[in-house]
């Protein structure tokens, strides 16, 4: 029998049947499956198919019964059917946005799984009328910018990348780095995927630094999950890794020397953008013309780029020598552009 | 190089997936069209109609004829006899729910934690710890800016009611009142968006949600937009005007290429560096970001860009020389 067949037979059986079914029984109704040979493999054949139901979201669990029920393998009928789901209507919608909004973009991770969870949101909450429709409009929105080969092939390393990150599986990758401009080949133990400024990362293991490194997904120029043992993970993440770390650090917060504390000048009004593009951490001082910004950089270079992109609504204050360097850059591009 | 996806065993377990959600759908919605469900599962109509004739040969032991599941097309028209046990779709496998909560985080509102918990309940019992596990390990994307803002335009969207919005056009430089209808809200190149219909305008448009100053919820409804017109809806208008050139350096180029964008590259030089043109951006925009890559790019063309940028280095370099001097 082919395997979509008989895991949806076997699924079936279980569901129906009111009490635990003995090993011994479904041996006996899927004599050509689990019957025959040694009763090893077929148990083996039988628990990897258990495990495949259960990815597809039908637990199947074994029972060690007592004096009323006999042992056996189930599927917990509460655990299975997906319930009705009552939500405010405004929740709803951010469920319907947030879904069709991320399979809009070029890539997301689990992009199937997400489509699969909005057919199910759907079906779960019954009438979902205003949410459901915004939430096809969405997608309208996307979809006169069709994914090219390009960025069909960026969904489907992400879609590589998020399955390794799910099941613990090393990858091996193929990265062509910024700064030196050498490809490298490494092993990668991926714990975890953050999106920024519309890029996907994947922050993990390095095995070739033997430390944690960022790696940007448009970078990796080529991607294999190591097959072997899928359900069998490779490495544990460690308990204080933090990913919110990596996802929020601003460009100069990359470790690149000692933190210093740099001060820089805004001029009044202060727009939100601009307030916002000093993330989290940054410290305000208000006054009537303005603001002034404290932050701690362990990268200045960057630091300086980002006062530079305000234009001269904007002007490092200190430290004295990254305000020279700015200043620097400024000579240069001035006498070029003259 | 290419990544390597193992294709047959997708294709299979896609199957199964699709199968354990259109049973259940054509179940709850009897005579529903093979167009309806494919489009349902982003499919075929030849895929549904594969997967019609495979649930046929699915069935329960003893395998009586009554134990198949039994499932017929009339005219396009689908219908469920028999659906053993297959009557409602499984809970969210842990990705699936991870996924959505992932997505839910990054958008933000009030209810964010709130349809994590609920998301988490819909998981089966003894997977919820790996749905927690799994959604520490995908972040999305901050927020926009204000929390509040997107909690009113979500219940603007959900209860179809018309917004009032102070709308900062960086373009203008001008903050403009707008009544819109809010249809949706999208997130593209790393900002999010509220697509809706601006009355005075008379046509769908784009506001970025950063550049929302102020929101009011008003109690006048909307007609939901026709599926004509969304078909029409565009979240940037195709790139007018002349692109504007700007020219990058190796390391900017590296930096740069590497994000999403609509760049087109017209050379590259041996040592790295490109000459790229951006359709569709404000001379502001081009400055800004030629100056965020340090001294790694350069605005070229149009002339309005170029002179914009120009002025732009010689009005903060005369800034930084001034307050030099006051100090000095």
């Amino acid at each position: 029998m082919q395997k979509a067949e008989r895991l949806l037979d076997l699924a079936a059986f279980l569901l129906r049947a009111a009490e635990p079914v003995s090993w011994r029984e479904i041996q006996e109704q899927f004599p050509e499956d689990y019957g025959g040979s040694s009763g090893e493999a077929a148990i083996r054949k039988f628990e990897r198919d258990k495990a495949e139901l259960l990815e597809l979201g039908i637990p199947v669990r074994y029972l060690a019964g007592d004096e009323d029920l006999s042992a056996g393998y189930l599927v917990d009928k509460e655990d299975f059917y997906l319930p009705d789901l009552t939500l405010p209507p405004e929740d709803l919608a951010l469920l319907y946005l947030a879904g069709s909004a991320a399979l809009a973009q070029q890539a997301f991770p689990y992009a199937r799984d997400l489509a699969h969870a909005l057919n199910k949101l759907s079906f779960a909450a019954r009438a979902p009328g205003a949410s459901e429709v915004a939430a096809s409009a969405t997608l309208h929105l996307s979809a006169d910018e069709a994914a090219g080969p390009e960025e069909g092939e960026a969904a489907r390393k992400l879609e590589l990348a998020s399955q390794a990150v799910a099941a613990r599986k090393r990858m091996h990758i193929l990265y062509a780095g910024a700064e030196r401009r050498a490809r490298t080949e490494r092993d990668l133990d991926p714990y975890g995927l953050f999106q920024q400024g519309g890029a996907w990362f994947v922050v993990g293991w390095c095995h070739l630094r033997r430390a944690l490194r960022t790696f940007h997904l448009g970078r990796i120029l080529s991607l294999d999950v190591n097959g072997a043992a899928p359900r069998t993970p490779d490495f544990p993440v460690p308990k204080d890794f933090a990913l919110a770390e990596f996802a929020t650090r601003e460009p100069w917060e990359y470790r690149v020397h000692e933190p210093i504390r740099c001060r820089v000048r805004l001029d009044s009004p202060v727009s939100p953008e601009a307030r916002e593009s000093f993330g989290a951490r940054a410290r305000w001082e208000e006054s009537p013309d303005g603001a002034v910004v404290e932050v701690e950089a362990t990268n200045s270079e960057a630091l300086v780029r980002q006062v530079l992109s305000l234009g001269d609504r904007a002007e490092l204050l200190s430290p004295r020598k990254l305000r020279l360097r700015a200043q620097a850059l400024l000579e240069t591009l001035a006498r070029r552009s003259r | 190089m290419a990544a390597r996806a193992p294709t047959a065993k997708v294709d299979s377990r896609d199957r199964l997936r699709r199968v354990l959600f259109l049973v259940p759908y054509a179940v709850r919605h009897p005579g529903t069209r093979v167009g309806d469900l494919a489009r349902k599962c982003g499919v075929s109509e030849k895929q549904i109609l594969e997967d019609l004739d495979f649930l046929l040969g699915v069935g329960c032991p003893p395998f009586a004829p009554d134990d198949f599941l039994d499932l017929y097309v009339e005219g396009d028209r689908v219908h469920v006899a028999l659906h053993q046990s297959f009557s409602r779709p499984p809970r969210f496998t842990e990705s699936e729910a991870a996924a959505l909560a992932a997505a839910a985080r990054a958008l933000g509102g009030e209810g964010k934690e709130r349809v994590i918990r609920t998301l988490r309940d819909l998981v089966p019992r003894d997977r919820r710890a790996m749905f927690d596990e799994l959604l520490n390990r995908i972040y999305a994307g901050s927020p926009p800016a204000k929390d509040s803002l997107l909690g009113r335009v979500q219940r603007a969207i959900a209860e179809r009611r018309v917004l009032e919005l102070r709308y900062y056009t960086a373009t203008r430089d001008q903050e403009t009142d707008r009544v819109v209808h809010p249809y949706t809200v999208a997130q593209r190149l790393g900002h999010w968006y509220l697509y809706g219909f601006d009355s005075a305008r008379r046509r769908a448009l784009p506001f970025r949600l950063d550049r929302v100053r102020e929101c009011a919820v008003t109690d006048s409804r909307f007609d939901p937009p026709a599926e004509s017109e969304m078909a029409r809806a565009r979240l940037f208008s195709d790139a007018q005007g002349t692109p504007v050139r700007i020219r990058l350096g190796p390391l900017a180029a590296a930096w740069a290429l590497a994000r999403p964008g609509r760049w087109q590259v017209l050379k590259r030089d041996p040592k790295g560096g490109a000459l790229v043109e951006l359709p569709g951006v404000s001379d502001e925009w081009a400055t800004r970001f030629a100056l965020s890559l340090g001294g790694e790019a350069e605005v070229l063309a149009p002339p309005s860009a170029r002179r914009h940028y120009a002025e732009a280095v010689k009005g903060t370099l005369a800034r930084y020389r001034k307050s030099m001097r006051r100090n000095a």
